[in-house]
This record gives C-alpha cells, sequence and structure tokens, in this order.
C-alpha cells in the first residue's frame, strides 16, 4: 500500500512540475516582451519630450486660460505627453506578454479574461486619476473664491465639493470594473444623497446661524457701503 | 518684428494723412464731439511752438467716421482728427482693452512718422494744454524716450500700484518710476515702432503692455523721464472684484518678470528718473478708515488658505503671518521685508507652476488685502507727502529683499516649501 502512496505522491508531483515546466516559457516570454516594450516606450517618451521641446509645445500651450498646465501645474504638457507615451507602451507590453504566455504555455482560459479585461482596467485608471485631478482643482477653486468672497463656510464647501467629486468618480471606477454592479449603484447613491442632504442642513439648519451672521455682515457691509461711498480706491 | 494689422479704412486714412509730428491718442473709445471740441479749444492754447507743427487726435471708433481736419477758425493750426477702427482682441476685461488700444495708437503714430506720441486716457481727464506741453517738452526738448506721469492720488488711491506694481517694477528694472501702468505717457517717434512691434509679436493678445520694462530690457538705452499730471482717471472695473483684478495686474507683471529675467537680474539698486511739472499741493486729508474689513479677509484667508499658502511661502513667513493673525487692530502692522518678501515668493512660484497660476493668484488676494490694513492704519495720520515719503522707504525694502529674490530664482530647488 505504501508503494502506492508513494507511486501517487511521486506521480502527482511529476505532474505538477510538469505543468509549470509547461508555464515557465510562457512566463519567460511574458516578462521578455514586458521589459522590451518598457525599454521601447522609455526610448520613445524621451524622444517624444524633445521633439515637442523643440516645437515649443509648453508654450504654445500654455497661451490663455483654462490650459492643461492650469489642471496639472507640477508637470509641463510636454512632459504630460511623455508619461502618456510610455503608459501606452506599457499597457501594449502588458498585452503583447500575455499573447507571448498565452502561445508559450497553451493555457488560453487565463489570458482570454485577461485580455478581455485590460481595457476596462486602463478605463477605470483614466476615470481615476481624472477624477483625482478634477475634484483637486474644483475643491482649491472653490475654496479660494469662497475665501475671496468673505465666506466662513468656504472650507466646508470645499470639502463637500471634493467628496462628492470622488464619490461620484469611485462609483464610475467601480461600474466600469463591473464590480459590485447593484450594490454600488444602491452605494453610491445613497452616499451622494447623504452629502448632499447633509450639506443642505449643514447650510440650512445646522449652520443657519453661522450663515445668517455672514449674510447679514455682507448686507450690512452692503448698505454701509451704498451710504459711505468706497474710499478705498484699489486702481 | 510683427507689425499689427489694422483695418483697410485706417490704413487708407494714414496714407491720406500722410505724416505727422504729434500723434495725440486716446486709449479707449470717446464722445467724438466732446474730443473734437476739447481738442480745438487745447490746440490754440499750446503756443507758438507748436504753431508749426502737424498735430494728428486719434481715438479708436468702431464706426469709423473718416479722417479729417477740423475747419480752420481764425488761421489757427488745428488738428487733424482720425478716428480708427479698434482691431480684434481689444475687448476683454479691465486693463486688457486698454492695452491693446495703446498699442493700435503707438502703431498709428509709427505709420506716420510721428516725432512724438501722446497715448491719452479715454475719459479726457489729461487732455489739457499743459500735459501736452509737459510730454513735448520731455519727449522733444529733453531727449526721452519714454515718459510717464505721476498722479496725485489720495493716500488711500491707487493702492495696488503703492502695494505691488511700483515697488517690484522699481526693484527689478532699477527705474524710479511712480506709475508704471498708467492711461497717459508719452514716448518718441524712435520708440513707438519698438513699443508697438514688441507688443505686437507677443502671442497672447490680452498681455497687458509695460512701457517702462520695454524702456529698461531695449538693447540701445531708452531714457525714461516722469510729469507731475493732475488727472484723476477712474479705471473702470467694469465688475470685476478685486480678486480678477488683482490678478491680471500682478500675473501680468509675473509674466514680464518671467520673460526679461535676464534683464532684471543684472540690476542692482535704482536710478532717479528727471521730473518735470510742480507737484500738487498736499489737500487736505479725509477722516481715517477703517481697516477691520481687510483685516477680517487676511484672517480668513489665514485660516482657509493655509494649505495653499504652505506650496508657495516658505515656513517663516508662514509664522510670521499667523503671529500677525493674533495681533488686535490696531496693532497691526506688515513689516515692509514680509510684505516684498511674499510677492517675491508668489511670482517665483508663478514661474515654477507650483500651483495653478489662476489659484496662486486668487491665494494673493487676502495677503494683499492685509498689507491695504497695515497701510492704512499706518499713512492714516500722515499727510499726502508723508505717504510719500513712506512709500520711499517700502520701495528701498523691496530693492533690499531683492537678494532673496535672485537666490530663490536661480536655485529654485535649494529650498522647496
Amino acid at each position: 500500500m505504501w508503494d502506492q502512496v508513494k507511486q501517487s505522491l511521486f506521480g502527482s508531483m511529476g505532474r505538477a512540475m510538469e505543468s509549470l515546466a509547461r508555464l515557465l516559457p510562457g512566463i519567460l516570454a511574458f516578462i521578455v516582451a514586458l521589459l522590451l516594450f518598457l525599454f521601447i516606450g522609455w526610448v520613445l517618451a524621451w524622444f517624444v519630450r524633445r521633439v515637442l521641446m523643440a516645437l515649443h509645445f509648453d508654450e504654445r500651450m500654455s497661451h490663455g486660460a483654462n490650459t492643461i498646465a492650469e489642471w496639472s501645474p507640477r508637470l509641463t504638457p510636454s512632459q504630460l505627453v511623455g508619461r502618456v507615451v510610455f503608459w501606452c507602451f506599457f499597457t501594449a507590453g502588458v498585452m503583447v506578454g500575455v499573447s507571448a504566455f498565452e502561445a508559450g504555455s497553451s493555457e488560453n482560459i487565463v489570458s482570454g479574461w485577461i485580455l478581455g479585461y485590460v481595457p476596462h482596467i486602463i478605463g477605470a485608471a483614466i476615470l481615476l486619476l481624472a477624477g483625482n485631478v478634477l475634484a483637486r482643482y474644483v475643491s482649491r477653486s472653490v475654496l479660494i473664491a469662497g475665501v475671496n468672497l468673505n465666506l466662513s463656510y468656504a472650507r466646508l464647501l470645499s470639502i463637500g465639493v471634493r467628496w462628492m467629486i470622488l464619490v461620484l468618480t469611485g462609483a464610475m471606477v467601480l461600474d466600469h470594473l463591473n464590480l459590485g454592479s447593484n450594490i454600488v449603484e444602491l452605494g453610491f447613491g445613497i452616499l451622494f444623497g447623504g452629502i448632499v442632504l447633509a450639506l443642505a442642513l449643514a447650510v440650512g439648519l445646522g449652520s443657519r446661524d453661522l450663515v445668517s451672521r455672514s449674510l447679514e455682515r455682507e448686507a450690512s457691509r452692503a448698505i454701509e457701503e451704498q451710504q459711505q461711498p468706497e474710499r478705498i480706491h484699489h486702481f | 518684428m510683427a507689425a499689427i494689422e489694422f483695418a483697410e479704412e485706417t490704413r487708407q486714412q494714414a496714407e491720406r494723412i500722410g505724416s505727422a509730428d504729434i500723434v495725440i491718442g486716446l486709449a479707449g473709445s470717446a464722445s467724438a464731439d466732446e474730443l473734437r471740441t476739447r481738442a480745438a479749444q487745447i490746440v490754440p492754447q499750446l503756443g507758438p511752438n507748436f504753431a508749426s507743427l502737424r498735430i494728428v487726435v486719434a481715438w479708436p471708433s468702431p464706426g469709423a467716421e473718416s479722417a479729417g481736419a477740423s475747419p480752420d477758425l481764425n488761421g489757427s493750426n488745428l488738428p487733424t482728427f482720425f478716428p480708427f477702427t479698434p482691431q480684434a482682441g481689444s475687448s476683454g476685461d479691465f486693463w486688457a482693452p486698454v492695452s491693446a488700444h495703446q498699442r493700435a495708437v503707438l502703431a498709428l503714430a509709427a505709420s506716420l512718422n510721428a516725432r512724438i506720441c501722446i497715448v491719452l486716457g479715454p475719459d479726457l481727464a489729461a487732455l489739457d494744454a499743459h500735459t501736452i506741453q509737459l510730454f513735448a517738452y520731455a519727449v522733444l526738448e529733453r531727449q526721452c524716450g519714454l515718459v510717464m506721469p505721476i498722479y496725485s492720488p489720495g493716500k488711500y488711491d491707487a493702492l495696488i500700484n503703492t502695494g505691488i506694481l511700483s515697488p517690484l517694477h522699481r526693484a527689478l528694472y532699477g527705474k524710479r518710476i511712480r506709475f508704471p501702468l498708467a492711461f497717459d505717457f508719452a514716448v518718441s517717434g524712435s520708440v513707438c515702432s519698438r513699443l508697438a512691434g514688441i507688443a505686437a509679436s507677443n502671442h497672447n493678445s490680452n498681455a497687458l503692455l509695460w512701457p517702462v520694462t520695454v524702456a529698461a530690457t531695449d538693447t540701445s538705452p531708452i531714457a525714461v523721464g516722469q510729469i507731475h499730471l493732475d488727472a484723476h482717471h477712474q479705471a473702470a472695473a467694469g465688475g470685476l472684484d478685486l480678486s480678477a483684478v488683482l490678478s491680471q495686474l500682478a500675473g501680468s507683471l509675473f509674466q514680464e518678470m518671467d520673460a526679461c529675467a535676464a534683464h532684471w537680474q543684472r540690476i542692482r539698486g535704482s536710478q532717479p528718473s528727471p521730473i518735470w511739472g510742480n507737484a500738487p499741493t498736499d489737500a487736505a486729508d479725509g477722516q481715517p478708515i477703517d481697516s477691520r474689513p481687510m483685516l477680517d479677509s487676511f484672517v480668513l484667508g489665514s485660516k482657509n488658505l493655509d494649505e495653499v499658502w504652505r506650496l508657495v511661502l516658505p515656513p517663516n513667513t508662514l509664522l510670521e503671518l499667523r503671529r500677525l493673525t493674533r495681533l488686535p487692530p490696531e496693532q497691526f502692522l506688515m513689516p515692509d521685508e514680509l510684505w516684498a518678501g511674499i510677492v517675491y515668493d508668489f511670482a517665483l512660484a508663478w514661474r515654477l507652476r507650483t500651483i495653478s497660476r489662476a489659484h496662486l493668484l486668487g491665494a494673493l488676494t487676502p495677503l494683499y488685502l492685509g498689507w491695504v490694513a497695515s497701510w492704512v492704519g499706518e499713512v492714516s495720520s500722515l499727510t499726502r507727502a508723508a505717504a510719500e515719503q513712506r512709500f520711499e522707504k517700502l520701495a528701498h525694502a523691496w530693492e533690499d529683499r531683492k537678494p532673496y529674490l535672485l537666490s530663490r530664482w536661480r536655485w529654485p530647488d535649494r529650498f522647496n516649501p
């Protein structure tokens, strides 16, 4: 009996090693393809940045208001384009690597699933990035505008706006990834509606005194300004 | 250099006129009837020196009438009136259309080979014989390439100019010009084309015109003078709030600073420029102004914009600002060095794009109001002349702080808050 047990064990180990040996070429092919595309992507990104700098792309894109530079001030437009090129090649490298894995290991199921899901991941990553950039930009705009309008609840407004955009973004990302589905939709509706209701209650009821004092101050200042003409002229 | 493109009818009118000795242009639309009447009254008062000079009065007029000389009354030399079609890009907020019209007038003067071009505000506040005589004297007799005005505002007027534009301009370009951005100025014929050409080559049609910057950074030296001007312009903000006005003016100055960095980094100290005309007598001062609303804005900004200011200002400046917020209103005083350092840090953040430029300039407003509160508190007990002396002290502090700007501009990575 022990011989049979030993035979089964050695047999299963052999089969496992055989499976691994069958997968190994595919894994190596995946790594080689990814590294190759990373290298090509890095070289092309550098080349594209140099070409754009020679064409004064940054100066052209910085004219006027609401330019790319306003939304992402830390990276110049040419750096942004370079990064997009790099990540495109990275993504292409992943997809080629997955195909190479499929060819090398004769495993169709994994590659089919991954190749089908990669566009969703890319879309979700783009949505997440855009949502974060938008949330940061809009919340800061609301904060600064609110302070310059002498609104004492400017920070509250800014935080509320930021979270609304982030919650919306999160829901869109999960929906794009086909995760949760009904639960995500329901959760988003409750959360988003809750934030809006909380803001409305805070402004309408909870901060009623604060808002009314702020409004009274503004109103009395307007009346004072009408009674006494503005004596400071900034320009 | 790129030339400003005029409408066909404007070009034809210019060709019909041919040339002029003096071009007086308005930086905005004006009532044609009033302008003709005023100009026709003033020109004969200019004196015998002007009798032989050919004078053209130009102004932008959307439904441009045809140019022509006014009827010659009593044999006096009356000007030729030249309404021209405003160009595209002369719309916009606050000062942008003023600059666009100034450029157009300069380009017209260059096309007419004028010996002197006098640009005036559209409200005609500066259109008088004395002003034209002074401008002409400075340019034609004293050989100044550019003549800027010295207005006589009240202690609480032109505060953006007092607090930012004038001291920053002086520290950067080494010229003690009291009003670097003005409705009224005069240039010689040779400078006309340079000013108009440099402005036209700027891709951004909304860029403001800074004549003193051009004079200071030109390859051949341009002499700059000033005249005392008893005119009170009221810049129409057109419904824009302070933040928008400050953003436009400070943003434009920072833009110029970035473009001319190679020039101002070599300049140390400042030189006085010749001044002509009589300073106005010191008028009686009004009652002190309540600075509490401005102080409240500053304190509100300090509480809410700390996360933004932290990206721009160094830690010791932030500490100093926090200390200021704890002071009672009667003791509130923003040191000149601190204010100069703040504006320099914002100029650097503009260049480095530390945050969005729109946000950067919006975040400057509460700090500016804090400075205004401090300034108002200081000058309320001073006469206007004493307030001007106080401004001199402020301007010196900006010049003394310039090495800080230079070191941060050249090596921004050494300190990055």
